[in-house]
């Protein structure tokens, strides 16, 4: 047995992971298997590519108890490449599987190529510096983050559904007080133009600065990794990085934000970006398509005016 | 006091001076604590320097043969710029010591030279802690008995300050004032990448070999001079400058520099090449004069940059070998026992010769500080050079007059005897 | 209660040179103990501190990472175990997990095992998870708040868009958030303790893993500078007001203004 495996707890990224997995399927020549929980969601997957849904039934709400089923279940159908949903929760969820099945998994990845029987993986490394390409082993996982496809549209494409009746364990393991983060704004991983401050604020009060022009632009706040964690100006669901929020709108301006490889390897997929910043050496000018020198202080309230 | 807050010694800084004294004192069996401030080693010293193979054989007879070395010098060269010719003095020399074949020096670079040499004191039992900044020397009835840093006290019988040119535990002990302008070099140093058959055919070197560079001129008028030293595959290359001269003009340190090495003959060495490290900072610069007037006290020595062991002779750099026979002599003061290791510390000093060395050239300095070493002299000579080399079809002038010409414009006949009168004086 | 702590020694990538054509040069680096386990250790120490918890500490590295070893004994734990194996050059989270777990296995299972949430160099986000999976003990991952009481350990994950507290008995693999805690910077005292606590090298021929075991998975076949592609254009020419114009131009051009 063979064929593309795809799973994420969250819909949405299914859908997405459908696109790379039809790409993928086209060049291996191979099916694409869908696994889930829901049958309405397995009826929407096949519309929108899967050949193949697995719908688990169980009503245990902890996703990465999953594990170790859906290990169990790959084991028996062999699959030549499972794609898992980079969300923190998938990429749990997709180590213990990779560890059970005894199989190689690349996280994070941003690109997937297959051509033959070969399937190449892109990933960064060294906080951004560099990609890695890696040729996947025969059932390798591969997480990939959301929002790096975009939804698989839907079409007349058939398929059929397995229901499978589960019973996680999970035993030593209690949850509880689950709070989803309240974005007191809009999530800035989904904005279409983002104002960024850095450190090169000088206090909390030039945030009034960053708060006009946003204003101005319909754009959203989001900071650097010390704004949110030393400062607390922000919180810390606000700031862009690798290990932060991972940005792509159409606008990204940052103001005295010094572009550590850390916070560009967040940002650097977005379509446009404008520096400002006083230290014309500051790595954030590479990374931008427009820059200027200067203070802030006197280039953003110039910019917000010029925007009017 | 527990043992574990009790040393026998307790060195500040583990650089060559620092290591050296650790060495000896740990081989020794005495129970020794180095402090460095950088995260490892050499951490805080990306310069690249030269080492001459003397002063390691004083520590330990071929401890040398394993050292994170690069290159065995065996070109020294002069150089002299004027604004688009250069002339080069070349001194070939494989420089072996008589009877044991020894190599007279090699380049180093420090981040890995002081590394290993941390790691061979460690090997004979010394303590090295990292990452740690000593903030204060401990004094007990005008005695100092150890060392503060952060909120922990250690003590020891004595206290080696091996902390560099600054020595802020120097000025601590109340030994050494601040540096005067005069008697430091700003110094900006950097290690260009290139491969390493590009530095051997560059610099007409063999497989191991290297070549060591002194330059004038070219410096912006400024008194001081530049340096190429070929590592394994990198070039070090830096300029020292006096700060004093440098305040006194608008250019900053870092363009006289670029205009230094867009110097054709010196881009030339070091075209394609990419930046490794760079860094600017103080060099001591006044040989003997600036050595403080007691280098040690009750409980207290100072060795290596912090004592101002150097020597800039315009021909050569010496501070690592100073370095590592002060702390030699350090060690070997301390092993002695005697009630005032101060005392025999100077005492060895004098046998290893160091101080003596210093002592003659003492005056050298001031002959670099000739303003006209730095830019008339340069000049003079590539314009005689010019002279005797320009062939343009035109009947070329008297060989006496074109020269006593070229002289006069650069400099007068007083000027000249005056040099060579302080040149001569100063050894 | 008994903690082992996972972490991994790096080469600094702030010293790390992308050559001109794209290749990765490491030859300048420092090495160091990575920056997100760290904060694995000193939660730990932590754990030590309040809670009278045994702390040893684990890594899997070259003959280099023996650099490593005081610095991460300064920070708290008494013990280290020091798997020195070349094959640490080229591993994956495959490998380096099957040699971690056995590694464990060798020691004996503490209560806790604590890792960064990834490592700095290659973060690939699995060894903490995957040692979990082969002890067959539950995974904490993306932690931020750690809570002990009886034989059991309450953590706050920070998952995307929830926290969540998830109690696991022991034994559990907890793999921590940077902002779960500041790293101390060790003192004079910490690092000289250091240099007197013991460390055991364990051999990789004496965790009985089969080749299979030792085999990488996924064949790495580049690894190259990641080229940004950006206009870089900045505006040089005159008052800070014309430049901001001459930007406002541009960005409407973009249709962004």
């Amino acid at each position: 047995m063979a064929g593309i495996y795809i799973y994420s707890e969250e819909q949405p990224v299914t859908e997405q992971l459908l696109t790379a997995g039809k790409t993928l399927a086209n060049s291996l020549n191979e099916k694409i298997n869908v696994i889930d929980f829901s049958e309405q969601d397995s009826e929407s997957f096949i519309k929108k590519g899967a050949d193949h849904v697995l719908c688990l039934k169980s009503d245990h709400p902890w996703p990465e108890s999953y594990a170790q089923i859906i290990a169990d279940i790959l084991k028996e159908k062999d699959p030549t490449v499972v794609l898992i949903g980079g969300t923190l929760r998938g990429k749990t969820t997709a180590s213990i599987i990779a560890a059970k099945l005894q199989t190689g998994l690349v996280n994070n990845a941003f690109a997937i190529e297959g051509s033959g029987s070969v399937i190449e993986t892109k990933r960064i490394m060294y906080s951004g510096i560099a990609v890695c390409t890696e040729e996947l082993c025969h059932g390798s996982i591969v997480t990939i983050e959301p929002r790096t496809f975009d939804a698989a549209q839907d079409s007349d494409h058939q398929g059929d559904t397995e229901n499978i009746d589960i019973q996680p364990e999970a035993k030593t393991i209690t949850v509880g007080n689950v709070c989803p983060i309240v974005h007191q704004d809009n999530d800035i991983a989904t904005a279409e133009k983002l104002v960024c401050v850095g450190r090169g604020l000088s206090d909390q009060n030039d945030m009034k600065l960053a708060e006009e022009l946003a204003e101005k632009l319909h754009a959203q706040i989001c900071c650097t990794r010390s704004v949110a964690e030393d400062y607390h100006w922000l919180t810390t669901d606000k700031y862009v990085g690798l290990s932060g929020a991972k940005v792509k709108p159409n606008l990204y301006i940052s103001m005295g934000v010094s572009g550590q490889v850390q916070h560009v390897a967040g940002m650097r997929d977005s379509k446009v970006i404008v520096a400002v910043d006083t230290n014309e050496n500051a790595p954030i000018f590479a990374a931008a398509d427009y820059g200027i020198v200067g203070d802030l202080h006197e280039i953003i309230p110039l910019l917000t005016k010029e925007l009017g | 006091m527990s043992d574990e807050e009790k040393f026998d010694a307790i060195i500040i800084g583990a650089g060559p001076a620092g290591c050296a004294c650790a060495y000896i004192l740990a081989r020794e069996g005495k129970n020794v604590l180095v402090i460095e401030r950088g995260d490892c080693p050499g951490s805080k010293n990306v310069t690249g320097g030269r080492l001459y193979t003397y002063a390691l054989e004083l520590v330990e007879p071929g401890l040398y043969k394993d050292a994170a070395l690069e290159r065995q010098v065996v070109r020294e060269q002069i150089m002299m710029l004027s604004e688009k010719q250069g002339i080069t003095i070349d001194y070939y020399n494989e420089n072996l010591e008589e009877n044991t074949s020894i190599p007279q020096s090699f380049t180093v670079l420090r981040a890995k030279f002081d590394q290993w040499f941390a790691d061979k004191a460690e090997e004979q039992g010394a303590m090295i802690a990292s990452g740690i900044r000593v903030d204060d020397l401990l004094m007990e009835n005008d005695k100092i008995v150890g060392v503060k840093a952060g909120e922990d006290e250690m003590y020891a019988d004595i206290v080696i300050a091996a902390d560099g040119v600054n020595s802020l535990m120097g000025q601590k002990a109340g030994l050494k004032e601040e540096w005067n302008g005069h008697e430091v070099g700003v110094g900006i140093k950097e290690i260009i990448e290139l491969p390493q058959d590009v530095i051997n055919n560059r610099f007409a070197v063999g497989q191991g070999e290297g070549a060591a560079r002194m330059i004038l001129g070219q410096t912006g008028g400024i008194q001081g001079g530049g340096f190429i030293y070929t590592n394994k595959t990198s070039v070090s290359v830096g300029m020292v400058v006096s700060p004093a001269e440098l305040a006194k003009q608008d250019k900053s340190v870092a363009d006289i520099y670029q205009d230094f090495k867009m110097h054709p003959a010196i881009q030339k060495l070091i075209s394609d090449g990419t930046t490794a490290e760079y860094s600017a900072h103080l060099v001591p610069e006044n040989g003997w004069n600036s050595v403080p007037k007691k280098l040690y006290r009750d409980g207290f020595l100072m060795v290596g940059d912090a004592a101002g062991f150097c020597i800039n002779t315009g021909t050569i750099i010496r501070g690592i070998d100073l370095a590592i026979v002060s702390g030699v002599a350090a060690a070997k003061a301390i092993l002695k026992e005697s009630e005032q290791p101060g005392i025999q510390y100077m005492k060895n000093l004098e046998e290893l010769s160091l101080v003596p060395t210093m002592k003659l050239f003492a005056g050298w300095p001031q002959i670099t500080s000739i303003p006209r070493m730095v830019q008339k002299y340069p000049d003079m000579i590539n314009e005689t050079m010019d002279f005797m080399f320009k062939v343009d079809g035109k009947v070329p002038p008297k060989m006496t007059g074109a020269l006593k010409n070229i002289m006069k414009s650069h400099v007068s006949l007083f000027e000249l005897i005056s040099d060579g009168w302080r040149g001569f004086r100063a050894i | 209660m008994k903690i082992i702590v996972c972490y991994k020694w790096v080469p600094d990538e702030q010293d790390i040179k992308i050559a001109a054509d794209l290749k990765v040069d490491m030859s300048m680096a420092k090495w160091k103990i990575s920056e997100y386990d760290k904060n694995a250790i000193e939660e730990a120490a932590l754990q030590a501190e309040n809670n009278a918890a045994e702390v040893t500490c684990l890594t899997f590295g070259t003959s280099k990472a023996k650099q490593s070893l005081k610095d991460a004994l300064s920070r708290g734990p008494e013990k280290a175990y020091w798997v020195n194996d070349a094959k640490a050059e080229n591993t994956d989270g495959f490998v380096t997990a099957n040699i971690l777990a056995a590694a464990i296995k060798k020691v004996g299972i503490p209560d806790l095992i604590f890792f960064g949430e990834g490592s700095e160099d290659s973060y690939g986000q699995q060894v903490g998870p995957r040692v979990a999976a082969l002890l067959d003990i539950p995974a904490l991952t993306f932690v931020t708040k750690t809570a002990v009481k009886d034989d059991a350990i309450t953590t706050t994950r920070s998952i995307g868009n929830c926290t969540e507290d998830v109690t696991a008995s022991f034994p559990a693999v907890v793999c921590m958030l940077p902002e779960i805690n500041k790293p101390r910077i060790p003192s004079l005292k910490q690092v000289l303790k250091a240099s007197k606590k013991p460390v055991e090298e364990i051999k990789l021929a004496d965790l009985g893993l089969s080749d299979a075991e030792l085999t990488v998975k996924n064949k790495v076949k580049s690894i190259q500078g990641f080229v940004m592609n950006r206009k870089n254009k900045l505006y040089q020419d005159g008052s800070s007001a014309e430049k901001v114009k001459a930007l406002v131009s541009d960005l409407a051009k973009e249709g962004l203004a």
